[in-house]
């Protein structure tokens, strides 16, 4: 198996364990944790692309809920301290990004002469 | 505001809104179509797919610049508040438009093979240990996962489930993801290009896009919310004198623990809630009270300053503090009561007088 079958096969296991609990927590977990959702039908295929890339997520949610062990308090304390973090760090890594993709540019080796690929018959614009 | 969730939430505001976005991209996308390619005068020229892919491509990354902008700009000057309002539409927008781009690329790129084209996506090129000939993909493949999770966690479900914190730590994702979007033009389409048109703008936006957050977090620094000073042998701590807050407004002030809280006057009475709205945490004590409703700036919730509790039939509440006035001055207990606990409002000097 190569480097990319092991990803794509990675990438589906994991997207049908996320429509597995997809399935359970849209049709029984759901309204048992949130009052808001019950009777709530319309919105819930929305929520399926969500839960099949963050299902480990929502499993820690669901069980943290579900349980009463969810701390109200960190509910109301937004990570404002990390905002001039990340604003250097971004400025940072942007400049140093741009700077190398324009400061080091590659050459196409002289003696290839690129082949520009059309569907037969095309005109290129 | 939330009684029971529905698909989107949309009002006449969002209408426009979108509306005027779903124009923008689609002008965008006309203009790149069909008058870029003379004016960058592509060498060598491109077919119309590839065009089409870079028109796209172009679209998501000035999109992304422009919510990346709104966060700064709306924290510099109010006014930009109303962009602010509908951005998580913008976002996912913005996600599908990098999803045409990324369709285009797997249609043109990696079709005509009897290779899997996803096989041929992830083995063309592996040269990950330098930096000329990086495979830019990578880099876009990262991006477009970003702004899977951000756009398919956009609903208010997910704030409530998830809580404000842990969905705005992971919608920080949109910082990563910008930078690899640069990095995945400089790398790729940059390289291939002799006209610095593309180039220059480019470097115009994500200088911006830095720019804006470093003012924006200078302008924390120095106007941002005063702490509070544990004076009070109990342990309350001082939030200011009580002349110092304006009618209708409130003074916010940062507690020994870090929590932010908000304290109002109102018809001659003070209260203090929790300054994080329980949507997205938006900054409570920076909104106007209206009938004992505090409304937050970011998207309209309201609480009543007394409770913590937004009005029947929405069910969303916000921790209330304990308030004393001593000599003149406000002094409030650090120990948070549960949201939606009403708290009797303290009477200002001139009331008591």
């Amino acid at each position: 198996m190569t480097g990319a079958d092991l990803i794509i096969n990675t990438v589906t296991v994991w997207g049908l364990i996320g429509v597995a609990v997809a399935a359970v927590f849209l049709t029984v977990g759901m309204g048992r944790i949130d009052e808001d959702a019950r009777g709530a039908v319309g919105f819930r295929p929305l929520l399926v692309p969500g839960i099949m890339v963050l299902w480990p997520l929502v499993l820690w949610r669901w069980y943290v809920l579900a349980t009463g062990t969810d701390n109200w308090q960190r509910r109301h304390d937004p990570p404002r301290r990390g905002h001039a973090i990340v604003a250097a760090v971004l400025a940072c890594v942007l400049a140093l990004t741009l700077v190398l993709s324009v400061a080091l540019r590659q050459s196409w080796p002289s003696d290839i002469a690129p082949e520009r690929l059309s569907l037969p018959g095309e005109q290129p614009t | 505001m939330s009684v029971k969730y529905i698909p989107v939430q949309w009002n006449r505001f969002k209408y426009v809104y979108d509306a005027v976005v779903l124009a923008l991209i689609m002008g965008f996308l006309w203009v790149f179509v069909h008058l870029i390619p003379g004016l960058l005068s592509y060498d060598p020229a491109i077919n119309p797919q590839i065009n089409n892919m870079r028109a796209f491509g172009a679209c998501a990354f000035f999109l992304m610049t422009l919510i990346l902008l709104i966060g700064p700009l709306a924290r510099l000057d109010t006014r930009f508040l109303p962009l602010l309002y509908n951005r998580r539409h913008l976002g996912v927008l913005t996600f599908f438009v990098a999803f045409s781009h990324a369709g285009f690329v797997m249609a043109w790129y990696f079709s005509f093979s009897p290779t899997d084209r996803y096989v041929a996506l992830l083995s063309t090129n592996t040269s990950y240990g330098q930096f000329l000939g990086f495979p830019f993909e990578a880099f876009g493949i990262f991006a477009l996962l970003c702004l899977l999770i951000l756009a398919a966690t956009s609903h208010d479900f997910w704030l409530k489930f998830l809580t404000p914190p842990v969905w705005k730590r992971l919608h920080y994702l949109i910082y990563p993801a910008y930078t690899a979007v640069v990095a995945h033009i400089g790398l790729g389409v940059l390289q291939d290009q002799k006209n610095a048109t593309f180039g220059g703008l480019v470097v115009l936006c994500a200088v911006s896009v830095a720019v804006a957050h470093l003012l924006a977090a200078r302008f924390e620094r120095r106007s941002g919310d005063p702490a509070s000073e544990a004076t009070a042998p109990d342990g309350w701590e001082d939030v200011c004198a009580a002349d110092d807050i304006e009618e209708g407004f409130a003074r916010v002030a940062r507690l020994q623990d870090g929590a932010r809280v908000a304290v109002f006057r109102h018809e001659g009475q003070f209260s203090a809630i929790s300054n994080a709205c329980a949507h997205q945490n938006g900054p409570l004590g920076e909104g106007r009270i209206v009938d004992c409703l505090v409304t937050c700036p970011w998207h309209g919730f309201q609480y009543d300053v007394r409770t913590g509790r937004s009005p029947a039939p929405f069910t969303e509440k916000v921790p209330t503090y304990n308030l004393r006035l001593r000599d003149g001055r406000l002094e409030v207990d650090p120990k948070a009561n549960p949201p939606g606990t009403p708290v009797a409002p303290v009477d200002a000097p001139e009331t008591l007088a």
